[in-house]
């Protein structure tokens, strides 16, 4: 044996295996395929390969190795809803107000519908509202990511984008006001319920137009070269979900605002065609697989029932909301449909907000996430089948799956 | 094969018409968007006169006027047309814009609209068909007759020049600046049927060529020559299709109220005896005016002389006082002459483009002033 010394010790190096290259090896290879062969979205492969490696499922990545990768998710997250907030154009809402009513609508009908199927599945009612708060948001991840694989545009697309940043916002709201009442209910002073959703709120907004500010300023003394502006703003979204996190400010909302802010103070439009390429991409199949790594499946067998019709009373409320609107705000019904079903997805931002509440309150957590967890899992397949569907079917990608 | 005489049909002479090809983008990075379908879901339910059309690829538009005599009532219709599409536009968060290309779009991302002649043109044509996304004006002047159209087309062609000159607004073509004031027509000129009309004189000539091009299978019909300016038999007019499509309909309008008072002179007094040798500078002077504007020189082999474009346009005008008097389009006239002076939409924006640097910015600006009033 001595002889062959330079030979690996294979036991000894499975034990090591880089999980997480494999990880993301896998999920390339699942997205090609379901890319080529199923002609569906790839992120539904990443999603497969991450469940499947996941601490629920085969347990090739525990809870440890998942914490490990918890900052880097941090800033895939991040660079999500600052490029949701710079595609987003605020200023269409004065020029079609009837868009912010049906994104009021749509946000108010998706809670009421589901709040009131919490409720008579004999939730209490302040869970019930949590719950519901939270899946007011569509899935930003998964829209934009098909917007872009589609090379998507035209009024399903850009609307659905519109309507999900704002309704992801307003899903942060109010999930901060309800846990501040949570925050009563569970004893703590009245100060807290008043002051922590404006702490959040405008906190979060200060923080974001900082880092617009001293983005822009970066920008203009770079000039227009374009590597040295995206790893400018990669660090600095980084930066921001730093200080968002430090401050205990919302993520989502300093994030979203950072975006828009980019794009409101960029009077020059100097800045407007940065995308995070390669490395954003990279981000992205790391954010799908891991975050279908964390749900725990196990949970959909026992809440299949009351997630779907959980799933069902959410995307009746949405609907309402878009058709409601339609014609009034020049969107044909065919259209009006479409957009209601692109925006079903809901994924990523709901566990965000998820987590972060279980660590404020764990008194809230698992009660909870029994019912929200087999919800989202359900959208978790469906939302990204039907918002390919819908952008397809709209006639707005640029080839079909490609 | 039996073979149909293409007729000409009457128009009442010297009445003008305007087509402006418009480009349609986003209001993020100012990149040509597919939003056509879209838009026209909805305009017909603002109600305007005139036409507003799908065209080849989903990111363009094509509005039209109807038949005018008189250069302000062209100019309302115009103004009118606009606003209705860009009272939809702005509901649907798209930018229309004018200028002959888009600066920075890459036509490899162009959509070919989905209709049976756009897939046919697509196939034919290949690369072609989706980088010819150029955006173009096209004016329609009316003709008492097939003769008089021929006429009127071979003495006009020595105008064409002043036309691109004027008109020129795509200096800047998939993101550099290509040197010519107008590099659209460079895109129109890769087409095996582009160019110069045979030199023909009457309308009996004009279809035995008709009749031999079709003959022969080179063409079907009418549209498939891209002539700088060609008879549209069945409009009864001859069609100048050199112009870029300008950055406001002002300059469209008098685009088309110049190539009125033009075609006034020209039928009236008949100042040039139409020849081929004629068209010896043609594709010279055609050159100097995509690519140097109003500077370019102008070389008229008949007569002998040299010029500059703006030296050219400035002469004309003077010969025009009169036929713009009778027409009611000193307006019309009073914008070119100021053109000639404050230069083309082509120097507009390479001037933008100096101060702020960027293209996005630029095509920004080519949406607003195609809204502003003036």
């Amino acid at each position: 044996m001595s002889d062959l010394f330079f030979l690996p010790d294979l036991r000894a190096a499975a034990g090591s295996l880089p999980w997480h290259a494999l990880l993301l090896l896998g999920a390339a290879l699942a997205g090609e395929a379901v890319n080529r062969w199923l002609r569906l979205p790839r992120m539904l492969g990443w999603i497969a390969v991450g469940a499947a490696l996941g601490p629920h499922a085969l347990g090739a990545l525990d809870e440890a190795g998942l914490a490990q990768m918890a900052p880097i998710l941090d800033v895939a997250v991040g660079v999500v809803l600052f490029e949701l907030g710079q595609r987003v154009d605020l200023s269409w809402l004065r020029r079609n107000p009837w868009l912010l009513g049906t994104s009021l609508l749509e946000s108010a009908a998706a809670f009421a519908a589901m709040f009131g199927v919490l409720v008579a599945l004999e939730a209490p009612p302040l869970i019930a509202a949590v719950a519901a708060a939270i899946g007011i948001s569509t899935a930003p991840t998964v829209v934009l990511t098909l917007a872009r694989d589609l090379r998507a545009q035209g009024q399903v697309t850009e609307r659905v984008l519109l309507l999900t940043a704002l309704n992801c916002a307003y899903a942060f709201i109010a999930v901060s006001v309800l846990l501040s009442w949570a925050a009563r209910e569970h004893a703590l002073d009245w100060h807290a319920a008043v002051l922590h959703p404006l702490y959040l709120v405008f906190g979060s907004l200060l923080a974001a137009a900082l880092f617009a500010a001293v983005t822009l300023l970066l920008l203009r003394l770079l000039g227009r070269r374009h590597d040295a502006q995206f790893l400018c703003v990669l660090a600095l979204v980084a930066a921001a979900v730093w200080a968002a996190d430090t401050l205990r400010l919302s993520t989502a909302l300093t994030l979203l605002a950072y975006g828009v802010g980019t794009r409101v103070l960029d009077r020059q439009r100097l800045f407007v065609a940065l995308s995070f390429g390669r490395v954003g991409a990279i981000l992205l199949i790391l954010l799908f697989a891991l975050t279908a790594a964390r749900l725990d499946w196990t949970l959909l067998a026992a809440g299949a029932v009351a997630g779907g019709v959980l799933v069902a009373a959410r995307m009746a409320g949405k609907a309402l909301g878009v058709f409601a609107f339609a014609p009034v705000s020049g969107l044909p019904l065919r259209k009006a449909s479409l957009l209601a079903l692109a925006l079903t997805p809901m994924s990523g931002i709901a566990i965000v907000i998820l987590h972060d509440m279980a660590k404020l309150y764990p008194q809230l957590g698992p009660s909870l996430a029994a019912i929200v967890v087999s919800a989202i899992a359900i959208m978790e397949l469906l939302g990204p089948l039907l918002g390919h569907f819908a952008l397809v079917r709209a006639g707005e990608a640029a080839a079909d799956g490609e | 094969m039996t073979v149909e005489r293409l007729d000409f049909s009457k128009s009442a002479p010297l009445t003008m018409g305007v087509e402006l090809e418009l480009q349609l983008v986003n209001s993020r990075d100012c990149d040509l968007t597919r939003s056509a379908s879209d838009l026209l879901s909805q305009v017909a339910k603002v109600p305007h006169p005139g036409e507003i059309k799908p065209e080849i690829t989903e990111s363009m538009i094509e509005v039209s006027t109807g038949i005018h005599t008189r250069h302000g009532p062209l100019l309302a219709e115009l103004r009118q047309i606009r606003d209705a599409l860009l009272e939809v536009a702005a509901r649907l968060n798209v930018g229309v814009a004018g200028g002959g290309a888009h600066p920075f779009q890459h036509w490899s991302d162009r959509r070919i609209m989905d209709a049976p002649r756009m897939r046919h043109l697509s196939q034919l044509y290949g690369y072609l068909a989706k980088q010819f996304t150029v955006f173009g004006q096209h004016v329609h002047i009316g003709c008492a007759d097939g003769d008089d159209a021929l006429y009127l087309m071979h003495a006009m062609s020595r105008y064409i020049p002043q036309f691109i000159a004027l008109s020129a607004a795509s200096p800047y073509y998939q993101g550099v600046d290509t040197a010519f004031d107008s590099s659209r027509l460079n895109a129109v000129f890769a087409f095996p049927l582009s160019g110069r009309a045979p030199f023909v004189q009457t309308w009996d000539e004009f279809n035995v060529f008709f009749d031999k091009m079709r003959g022969a299978g080179i063409v079907a019909s009418m549209k498939d020559f891209y002539w700088d300016i060609r008879p549209k038999p069945e409009f009864g007019t001859i069609e100048i299709r050199v112009c870029d499509t300008p950055l406001t309909v002002e300059r469209a309008a008098a685009l088309a109220g110049y190539a009125q008072a033009l075609a006034r002179w020209i039928l009236v007094e008949r100042p040039h005896r139409i020849s081929e040798d004629a068209y010896l500078a043609y594709t010279y002077n055609r050159f100097q005016a995509c690519r140097f504007g109003l500077d370019g020189e102008f070389i008229d082999p008949v007569a002998g002389t040299r010029r500059s474009l703006a030296e050219e346009v400035t002469m004309t005008l003077g010969a025009l006082a009169v036929h713009a008097r009778e027409l009611e389009s000193e307006p019309a006239l009073r914008h070119i002459e100021a053109a000639v002076h404050g230069g083309n939409d082509a120097r507009w924006m390479r001037e933008h483009y100096e101060r702020s640097g960027s293209l996005t910015d630029l095509v920004w600006r080519q949406v607003e002033r195609l809204r502003a009033e003036k």
